[in-house]
């Protein structure tokens, strides 16, 4: 009997299926990895499991009796504990108190003492690999990344539970910690613990996991015992079969004639999150940013941008070399940047759709006045080339779905045309005939001659749609897919493969 | 161990910084003591005991009522109606006083009625906010017209008297030492012990980040509806001294301390945000405030400037505190 078992547990957000159908069996004594592409589920599941997040349906089994976990304390009770991808620290507190926050020893009062000595168990585990200033007393806040995400871990571990879930614990350890937490997680499991792993990182998985279970698209597909199975075949699990591998057609690419302008070239940029990255873009191009989320692609479009201004590399836009200071200078030296998060970077919230349409074009020309009908006249035709529905330019932005204010967004930056049009993800969130307009009119401006860097965490889109895929591996380009190496194995295997 | 911390800590920064980091509430301490020997300047008596003395049974409600706020702005939460449980437990007592004779029996039951309308009271907004989950902001200014309601209800015009018993001990001295004194030594052993608890410790972590504090089982509703009825409690008790110091009910007594115990925790260095700050700051807020408005007279401002005066004056000392916790942190 399965010492932990989800079963067809589902989970909805609004219109999003975050989860379809969720299984997975952990036994004692296993090492459990979970696998599967971008907003596969994976997180959602274990947070279904860790009491995070109330599943819609299906049914948790705790040694074979089902199991009601209301919130994560209860789960903690019941024995399960969990390492969040996005970290739950309180910043301002001690190391020591981040790791027994949920379990504080003492009764009414704080035992410091005791605290500081349990706390220290777990800070030894990590002992020489921790780096400078790491001890109990130093507050979360002034550690590194990889700092803090150790912190997080000894947090997991100090909980002591029967039931360990990683949630991608290594992404930003270094080669040392890694090894140290392999060790540690091995100890684990010969005292018969059951540890469930996730990782994208090929590598790690074989060289620490029993079994693997792969999700495609919020379902589960499949369980394997690692030693009986390799690299390829859990890629191709993931990627869903040979049928998908012919249903998305790769977009041909558009014939870029060689003589094409190169309108943007980017040479050996570096910044927060991304370092030494190079490329160009010609007229009429769209150039595709692949590979697994976070690995510096938004990074890098957010710098070429100036929203957080690059630290060392040049960029030469119409061979005119580009400050990317501030999003200021850069739109008006004739970039466009639209993101998926549109409540970071696009809506306005609470203003009515002609006040968001119109900000860069008032920008672009220095308006300082200007009677709104005039405005409605430059903003209709932007609006109809994405189809936009809308009842009224004075309606408030909230009022339409997600696909339309993007779309409201998009039409910004068509009243006066961009060179360069710099796409971060931009479907995050808006249904499938929103998708469909928005790549039409990208296609479009493509064809007319405008240069277009996409990135997208769908590999689909990229592939439809892209001349070439650079992907991205932990902050810089490992490959270039052109032509007819631009399949969907090829794009998973560049992303999955070790850094 | 102890090595090993050493060695963990390199000497980097100066020593102001590491100052700041250990008191957080050290800017506010230096404005204090610039006030402090401004006061003296102009007025020599009001720096000698017994003005310092008077400056503390004047301000002492203040002090209390800051660190009542401090309760729940380390959650991230804020309470505007303080000042409102103020005025409604000072009316409280003083009918429950009056009623049961003004002895000293009848002084001790009033306390006792005071404190629990005070927790009755931050128990409505705990549950307001954390468990309706009402923006804190609002639904606490929506319970302060609901509590001076009450307290208009309670006593509907300001006037009644304090029993002798009740206002001569808060004036006067035990053993030839004021009070107030020891009313502050008291406060001071209460707040050493409140500030080890595991409650101030959670309150903080919720209040740096709720999403990871309750993801890590930690019981948010339950921990910051504790902080409200904290907050009440030492609201009562600022209402204690605010009656012992005008002697009578007033049912609008408190309104305006609202916002000035809110001011005072900013001036104490802790974070609006939550999950940072220390209540001793909030206490050297409330007396920075308090010596502001002595200073403004002592100065000789013309009484129709005063307000301006003091609202520059507060605005230059939330200026320098930031200033000075800048300059450490570089």
């Amino acid at each position: 009997m399965a010492r932990l078992a989800a079963k067809a547990v589902s989970k909805t957000y609004g219109a999003t299926k975050a989860l379809r159908r969720g299984d997975l069996e952990v036994e004692a004594g296993e090492v459990h990895v979970l696998i599967g592409s971008n907003g596969s589920g994976k997180s959602t599941l274990c947070k279904i499991v860790a009491g995070s997040v109330r599943p819609d349906n299906g049914e948790l089994l705790f040694e074979g009796h089902p199991m009601v976990v209301s919130g994560p304390n209860a789960a903690r009770k019941i024995g399960i504990g969990i390492f969040y991808q996005e970290l739950s620290l309180a910043p301002h507190r001690t190391v020591a108190e981040n790791i027994l926050l949920s379990d504080l020893p003492g009764g009414v009062f704080v035992d410091r003492k005791a605290l500081n000595t349990k706390a220290q168990r777990y800070i030894d585990l990590f002992k020489n690999v921790t780096g400078d200033n790491f001890h109990a007393g130093a507050i979360v806040e002034t550690l590194r990344p990889d700092q803090r995400q150790l912190v997080e871990i000894m947090k997991a571990l100090s909980s002591e539970a029967p039931i360990l879930i990683f949630d991608e614990p290594t992404s930003a350890l270094d080669r040392a910690q890694v090894d140290r937490f392999f060790e540690i997680l091995r100890e684990l499991k010969d005292d018969g613990r059951s540890i469930v792993f996730i990782s994208h990182r090929m590598d790690e998985i074989f060289a620490l996991g029993d079994r693997v279970t792969v999700i495609r698209d919020g379902e589960t597909v499949a369980t394997k015992r690692i030693a009986e199975t390799d690299a390829a075949e859990v890629i191709r699990l993931m990627v869903g079969g040979d049928e998908t591998l012919t249903a998305a057609e790769p977009h041909q690419p558009t014939a870029v004639a060689a003589t094409a302008k190169t309108v943007l070239a980017v040479d050996a940029l570096s910044g927060d999150g991304f370092g030494n990255v190079s490329f160009n873009v010609a007229a009429g191009e769209i150039l595709g940013l692949g590979g697994l989320h976070g690995q510096g692609q938004s990074a890098v479009l957010r710098a070429l941008f100036g929203a957080t201004p690059p630290t060392s590399g040049t960029v030469l836009l119409n061979d005119k070399a580009l400050a990317s200071s501030s999003p200021r200078a850069t739109i008006n030296r004739g970039l466009a940047y639209i993101s998926g998060d549109r409540r970071r970077d696009g809506v306005i919230a609470g203003r009515p759709i002609l006040e968001n349409v119109t900000p860069v074009h008032a920008l672009k020309q220095r308006l300082s006045l200007a009677t709104p009908s005039s405005l409605r006249e430059k903003a209709k035709p932007a609006l109809e080339a994405l189809r936009t529905k809308f009842a009224g330019f004075s309606h408030p932005i909230g009022s339409l779905s997600g696909g339309n204010q993007q779309k409201i967004v998009i039409a910004r930056w068509l009243i006066d045309r961009p060179d360069v049009l710099l796409l971060d993800d931009p479907t995050k969130g808006i249904d499938l005939q929103a998708k469909t307009d928005l790549f039409q009119l990208i296609r479009k401006l493509a064809a007319e001659g405008m240069a277009i860097v996409l990135y997208s965490s769908e590999d689909a889109e990229l592939l439809g749609n892209a001349d070439r895929i650079l992907v991205f591996n932990g902050g810089s380009v490992t490959r270039e897919l052109t032509g007819a190496d631009r399949t969907p194995f090829n794009l998973y295997q560049a992303a999955y493969e070790a850094a | 161990m102890t090595t090993d911390l050493v060695a963990a800590q390199p000497a980097r920064g100066n020593a102001l910084k590491r100052a700041v980091e250990r008191f957080p509430f050290l800017p506010a301490l230096i404005i204090l003591v610039v006030l402090l020997v401004l006061n003296g300047l102009y007025q020599p008596r009001s720096v000698s005991f017994i003005g310092l003395t008077g400056l503390i049974k004047t301000y002492l409600a203040l002090m209390l009522l800051a660190i009542a706020q401090t309760y729940v702005v380390y959650a991230g939460d804020i309470d505007l109606s303080a000042g409102a449980i103020v005025s409604l437990v000072n009316v409280a007592i003083i009918t429950a006083m009056d009623a049961l004779g003004g002895g000293t029996g009848a002084v001790l039951a009033g306390l006792g009625i005071g404190l629990l309308v005070g927790l009755a009271c931050g128990i409505v907004n705990g549950i307001v906010v954390a468990t309706l989950r009402l923006q804190a902001i609002v639904a606490t200014f929506a319970t302060s017209i609901f509590f001076t309601g009450l307290a208009l209800y309670v006593m509907p015009v300001a006037g009644t008297p304090a029993p002798t018993a009740f206002w001569r001990t808060y004036g006067g001295r035990i053993l030839d030492i004021p009070f107030v004194l020891y009313a502050v030594i008291v406060l001071a052993v209460l707040l050493l012990v409140l500030a080890r608890t595991k409650l101030a410790l959670r309150l903080l972590s919720v209040g740096d980040d709720q999403q990871a504090a309750f993801q890590s089982g930690l019981p948010v509703t339950r921990i910051r509806l504790q902080g409200y009825a904290l907050c009440g409690l030492f609201a009562a008790l600022a209402a204690f001294c605010i009656t012992g110091d005008t002697a009578s009910g007033d049912p609008l007594v408190g309104g305006k301390m609202t916002l000035n115990s809110v001011a005072a925790v900013v001036l104490g260095g802790t974070a609006l945000a939550g999950g940072f700050g220390t209540v001793t700051g909030s206490v050297i807020g409330a007396l920075i405030i308090g010596l502001i408005g002595s200073l403004v007279f002592f100065v000789g401002t013309p009484s129709e400037w005063q307000n301006l005066v003091q609202g520059v004056a507060i605005l230059l000392a939330l200026m320098a505190g930031i200033l000075v916790g800048r300059r450490a942190s570089r």
